[in-house]
């Protein structure tokens, strides 16, 4: 249930901890193969609305992504909104350093996409 | 090849104003190894915001050459960066085969016309699109580099023979 992927140069550090229950993923993104990188985190979200624990924190802070893992990204959320449709808190911060407008505006963009989440873009800190 | 021709290239090269020319394989390796190259040279005398949308740019263009490769299986390809008069052009180049043009020139003939506000809502729509045939990410990786291009982006289309068209793209930042 648990899972803790240490970030390398062009992966992020992917950490799904329980009690309380909370995913955070902060780096850089642009693995060789995104199925092979995003494939277990992807299940292990799915998962958790089959055995539900609690209300959920997503933190995201991440620096560069590609346009693949851009949808892989999707994929996650998408697990993350399926575990608030089954009834569960859910919480979402995607964070940003002060000067990084590229990331901001991607933020908002998967905000848009997930108009029933809560899901707030802000600053680090 | 003939010394006069190098010379010729080379000044060809320096008259061009090109800072980063490459022609053959594209690996992953490749791209990685010559995105750190372009990183370093950039960050050290440009701003960092203009820093991300150049590497953004050249990744997204660099992985459509390996992903969409060419019709044979070597995936080769050009990549040409020119820097002038402090404007930073990324050219991506490589032979398709023309049955794949069809797709590929609707959405660039849908991402030519459009400003930067429909450009938004086309990523926005392509971030939830399962991948198609064409390879990871492909539809939004064009949207990247449309969106982070200061000014419309240009392409071109080559043809060869009656199997094969040169395609190159074109992003200025």
């Amino acid at each position: 249930m648990t899972m803790h992927i240490q970030g390398t140069e062009r992966t992020p550090e992917v950490q799904l901890m329980t009690e309380p229950l909370s995913l955070k993923i902060q780096g850089e993104s642009f693995p060789e193969d995104v199925a092979v990188f995003y494939g277990p985190v992807i299940n292990a979200i799915n998962a958790l609305t089959l055995e539900p624990n609690g209300p959920l924190n997503v933190t995201m802070a991440m620096v560069y992504i590609n346009s693949s893992s851009i949808k892989a990204l999707y994929r996650i959320f998408e697990g993350v909104d399926a575990y608030r449709k089954a009834g569960n808190e859910v919480s979402v911060h995607w964070t940003v350093p002060e000067d990084d407008d590229i990331m901001e505006e991607l933020g908002e963009d998967f905000k848009d996409r997930f108009p029933e989440l809560e899901f707030k873009v802000g600053h680090h800190g | 090849m003939e010394f006069n021709q190098a010379i010729m290239m080379r000044n060809n090269l320096r008259d061009n104003h090109v800072i980063m020319a490459y022609n053959g394989m594209v690996s992953d390796e490749l791209m990685v190894t010559l995105a750190e190259l372009l990183k370093n040279r950039l960050i050290a005398h440009d701003d960092p915001k203009r820093s991300k949308l150049i590497f953004s740019v050249f990744m997204e263009g660099v992985q459509n050459l390996i992903w969409h490769g060419s019709i044979h299986d070597d995936k080769s390809g050009m990549i040409l960066i020119t820097d002038h008069d402090d404007v930073i052009t990324i050219m991506c180049g490589n032979r398709i085969a023309k049955d794949q043009t069809k797709d590929l020139k609707e959405r660039l003939r849908q991402i030519e016309g459009a400003d930067k506000d429909t450009i938004r809502q086309l990523y926005r729509e392509g971030m939830s699109k399962a991948d198609g045939h064409e390879g990871p990410g492909s539809g939004l990786g064009l949207l990247e580099i449309a969106r982070r291009s200061s000014e419309p982006i240009r392409y071109s289309f080559d043809e060869i023979d009656e199997h094969s068209v040169d395609f190159i793209i074109a992003a200025t930042i």
